[in-house]
């Protein structure tokens, strides 16, 4: 499971960006985003979350709540995204990827994606080092710690709410700092200690 | 945001213009549009050449064909930013335009075959008219737009007029080749549209290339003809298959010449010929289609009074679905008085296009091209009319009407819900609810599982018959439900392909059908049984064609629906795009197809959210990359500016993208757009760079080294991965000052 966490002020300008993997069940916690063109790399997470803006603020008006939950999925490379929505209207979105495509025709999907990649050198590499860190991840699904395995089950909602409303206690902390003006970037290294702190805790 | 049109008369001072973002998204195009737009009115008061200001550069970028549309287009947009593509305007009917367009598109693939049986006279009559392949060649164009209005009886009773009602003429051969022996020709029919549309892109003087862009950009969904193009290949793949009947004959036309010394024999035995000689249909075709008999009468040497003495005859003997047709037997040229151009085949096979393209492409001027009398179009139209309309038509419907009271009712009452379940039960106690493992369980016994088809005289195949037939006659309500009857019994009997298909027309049937307009719980249907089409032909089947063709209808059928059928139209063609089906060339226009479903959802009346302006310009922007590695910058900027369009709400006054390596990625395309062309054009990149310097001095050197990098990536796309950008990249000066003064907190 690989995870990039975006904190976008109310006129989407990133103001915090932060890519890490999983820590449970013996990872790493260093991001393997699996995209069809390794080129891909440096700007799909980026594209990703831009284009799941537009349902993020469709559920910011149909909703009262302020963790969106799962809102968005992008097919093609099985990326997942969750929102939190502050009240000044700052959104917190994690875009995260489960190690192997978890959709029904798994097995024909990841034989068209390696036929139509041109390079498989990356994607290969992170497909099958997640698929062995995972193997036992996805055979005990019933412990909480496989929110790998599966990115809508409520446990994995369940641990990107916890995830979200630790980053946001950070987040009130540091936007308070007097020196922070609204709409800047957040270059406090606590806060992305914080961050990576409460990844490694609930991812 | 503000209508940017509003601005255009006015030309207020740019910072207080709506039209702002339009001017400052543009300034990142090659040089020559903010020229422009700043000199607008001497620009465009003034002639092309010479006298503006503007640098010997600045001209010929401005000529290059970046918009093929014409040098003239651009002068008119940037003064009216967004001119005829603002999203106030013509898009609207545009868009129905061509939805509608689509829609007749997809329902004439599923037109009645007629095979075309000559005899051996009769073809050579015609070939002295220059047709090689004979009265099949002849008469083909003319089937595929019947003349006039047609008249269609549904099964309650209710009557329609159509005006894009088209038959496809078919050498009977074809039908009645065997069912293997095809498959290893379908599955290479997906990489023969994908070398029609390489030659189309590459072939320099169709008018496709030079129309692609203009026609993009009238509206927002405006299908491009490239598009257009690849559907009609992808749906006219399909030769006669036993799981669907669309390609089987529903009725055939024999024709004798008034040359044949005994032409009522002749036709005699060519009917002989088709019911158990060498033009026998398979077991699984229906061997009860209607013959239609034509005598062929040769105007310049025979005889008309012994011709229609002769037709008098042929009505005496075979009933009234006979025709004479009156033909010259000279070949027309271009300098003859009365001449016209025969029409181009609109249903051409992949393989047919590539076989025969060739000469016409050549020397396009000269013979490539056929030519006919007038009075022979006229006779060959009138001829197809009234095969249409007074034969094949009543012909299917009263098929239709019979198959239905005969086989479907029975089925459909609760009695016949009490057959089937009872067959379905019948003998065997121990096996479960799901009857579909029971070995002998559910099966009817009537599928032959050796060769993959019911006989044709089965209830099964009798359905599917009578659903296609309905289908075709485009009663889709009717369609609908027999599909739905049919598809229980398919999985019964584990006929897979034909369940597949089952499904599949179901779907259509249901989209297609004008007033079963879709609910939530409805379209959530239409995607299960789309999903298990798919299943069915690429799992179970691995028919990849079929597959592709399921995909491409429900995407364009659930585009039609529009709202959120869009959204999940563009789901099924990531999927599509993710089975692998689909080769590069594909993959460009399923990405535009994508944008293009994205960007047909509008937003809630009254707010800014709601559409998926997003979503669509990062497909666009997908699209455009995949030209260029494609190597097709003139398709890439269409896409760029589309995408450009479609941004423009959600990016801030500046038009910039707030996320830096998103900002990198249109950069670089715009700049590998712009160096593509100049190489295109063979000009010397260096010299282009020097004389760009003056114009827009602040970015210059920064373009220069990503030029550097993007030129390898077109190279060789993997090097994209060692480009080493560090992950943020502030490069924005706005976002310099706001850093500044930062501490850490």
């Amino acid at each position: 499971m690989s995870y990039y966490f975006t904190i976008l002020s109310p006129t989407d300008v990133p103001l915090f960006n932060i890519a890490f993997g999983t820590s449970k069940s013996g990872g790493d916690g260093i991001a393997r985003f699996r995209f069809p063109d390794a080129a891909q790399n440096t700007y799909m997470t980026q594209f990703i979350i831009n284009s799941s803006l537009d349902m993020l603020e469709e559920a910011q008006w149909m909703s009262g709540n302020m963790y969106l939950k799962h809102i968005d999925t992008y097919p093609p490379a099985s990326a997942y995204i969750s929102a939190f929505l502050t009240p000044s209207g700052t959104r917190f979105v994690l875009l995260h990827q489960p190690p192997q495509p978890n959709i029904p025709a798994s097995s024909s999907t990841s034989g068209a994606a390696g036929s139509m990649s041109m390079s498989l050198s990356a994607s290969t590499t992170s497909s099958s080092s997640g698929g062995g860190l995972f193997g036992g991840g996805s055979s005990g699904r019933t412990s909480s710690s496989s929110i790998a395995a599966n990115p809508t089950a409520p446990q994995t909602e369940e641990a990107v709410r916890q995830f979200m409303s630790e980053v946001y206690e950070g987040y009130v902390k540091t936007v308070m700092s007097p020196f922070y003006r609204r709409g800047m970037e957040i270059r406090s290294p606590v806060f992305r200690a914080k961050v990576s702190g409460a990844g490694r805790k609930w991812l | 945001m503000t209508s940017p049109g509003d601005a255009a008369p006015v030309k207020p001072p740019p910072s207080f213009s709506p039209g702002v973002p339009r001017v400052a998204t543009k300034t990142r195009y090659p040089s020559q549009r903010r020229d422009s737009s700043a000199s607008l009115e001497s620009d465009r008061a003034e002639p092309r050449i010479g006298t503006s200001p503007t640098p010997p550069l600045s001209r010929t970028t401005s000529e290059l064909p970046l918009r093929p549309a014409s040098p003239h287009g651009r002068p008119a947009r940037s003064s009216t930013p967004q001119a005829g593509r603002s999203s106030l305007g013509s898009p609207i009917d545009g868009r129905a335009d061509a939805a509608l367009e689509t829609r007749s598109l997809i329902i004439r693939s599923f037109s009645p075959v007629i095979g075309v049986y000559a005899s051996s006279d009769t073809d050579e009559l015609v070939r002295q008219k220059g047709f090689k392949d004979g009265f099949w060649e002849l008469i083909r164009p003319f089937g595929e737009n019947v003349p006039g209005k047609l008249v269609i009886r549904d099964s309650v009773g209710s009557s329609r007029g159509w005006e894009d009602y088209g038959v496809r003429f078919v050498d009977l051969k074809e039908s009645c080749q065997p069912p293997d022996g095809l498959n290893q020709g379908r599955n290479s029919s997906l990489g023969q549209v994908e070398s029609v549309l390489e030659k189309q892109l590459d072939s320099p003087g169709t008018p496709l290339g030079g129309s692609v862009h203009p026609n993009d950009l009238l509206g927002l969904s405006t299908t491009s003809p490239l598009y257009k193009l690849y559907l009609r290949q992808l749906l006219s793949i399909a030769t006669a298959s036993p799981h669907e009947t669309f390609r089987h004959p529903v009725a055939s036309v024999i024709a004798t010449s008034s040359r044949n010394p005994a032409p009522l024999e002749s036709l005699r035995q060519l009917y002989a010929d088709t019911n158990n000689g060498s033009r026998r249909v398979p077991d699984w075709i229906h061997p009860e289609y209607l013959r239609y008999y034509v005598l062929v009468h040769d105007e310049d040497r025979d005889d008309i009074s012994e011709s229609t003495k002769l037709y008098d005859q042929m009505k005496r003997h075979f009933g009234l679905h006979c025709h004479l047709l009156r033909l010259r037997s000279n070949q027309c040229v271009v300098t003859d008085d009365d001449s016209m151009q025969v029409p181009e085949c609109e249903w051409l096979s992949p393989s047919e296009r590539l076989l025969g393209h060739a000469e016409p492409l050549v020397d396009l001027d000269s013979d490539g091209l056929l030519y006919l009398f007038e009075s022979d179009i006229m006779a060959i139209k009138s001829f197809v009319r009234e095969l249409v309309a007074q034969s094949v038509i009543p012909f299917m419907e009263n098929k239709v009407a019979v198959w239905n009271d005969r086989v479907a009712s029975r089925r459909r009452g609760i009695s016949g819900r009490f057959m089937s379940m009872s067959r379905k039960w019948a003998g065997f106690g121990s096996s479960s609810r799901s009857s579909l493992t029971g070995a002998g369980g559910g099966a009817s016994g009537n599928y032959n599982v050796a060769h993959g088809f019911y006989d044709y005289d089965n209830d099964e195949a009798l359905l599917r018959k009578m659903a296609d037939y309905a289908f075709m006659l485009r009663d889709w309500k009717l369609s609908g439900s027999t599909y739905e009857l049919l598809r229980s019994d398919y999985a019964n009997d584990k006929a897979w392909k034909h369940h597949a298909g089952a499904y599949e027309m179901c779907a259509v049937s249901l989209l297609l059908n004008p007033l079963g307009m879709g609910t939530k719980t409805k379209l959530e249907n239409v995607d299960q049984m789309f999903e298990t089409a798919c299943y069915s032909y690429l799992t179970r089947c691995s028919d990849a064609p079929n597959t592709l063709r399921c995909l491409t209808l429900a995407v364009e059928l659930l585009k039609i629906r529009g709202g959120s059928a869009a959204e999940s139209a563009a789901k099924w063609a990531m999927r599509a795009m993710d089975l692998g089906l689909i080769e590069s060339i594909g993959q460009a226009l399923f990405s535009e197809r994508i944008s293009a479903c994205y960007a047909s959802r509008a937003p809630v009346n009254g707010v800014r959210w709601g559409s998926r302006r997003r979503k669509a310009g990062m497909w666009s922007l997908f699209a455009a990359d995949m030209w260029l590695r494609l190597g097709k910058p003139a398709l890439a900027s269409a896409c760029l500016e589309e995408a450009e369009r479609l941004y423009a709400d959600v990016l801030g006054s500046d038009g910039v993208f707030p996320m830096p390596e998103m900002q990198t990625l249109v950069d670089n395309l715009r700049l590998s757009v712009k160096v593509g062309y100049l190489e295109a054009r063979g000009l010397d990149i260096k010299e282009e760079t020097g004389s760009t310097d003056p114009l827009d001095n602040e970015e210059t050197s920064e373009k220069l080294d990503r030029r550097l990098n993007r030129r390898s990536l077109i190279v060789n796309p993997l090097d994209m991965g060692s480009l080493a950008l560090p992950p943020v990249q502030p490069t924005r000066d706005e976002d310099n000052l706001g850093n500044d003064d930062f501490e850490r907190a």
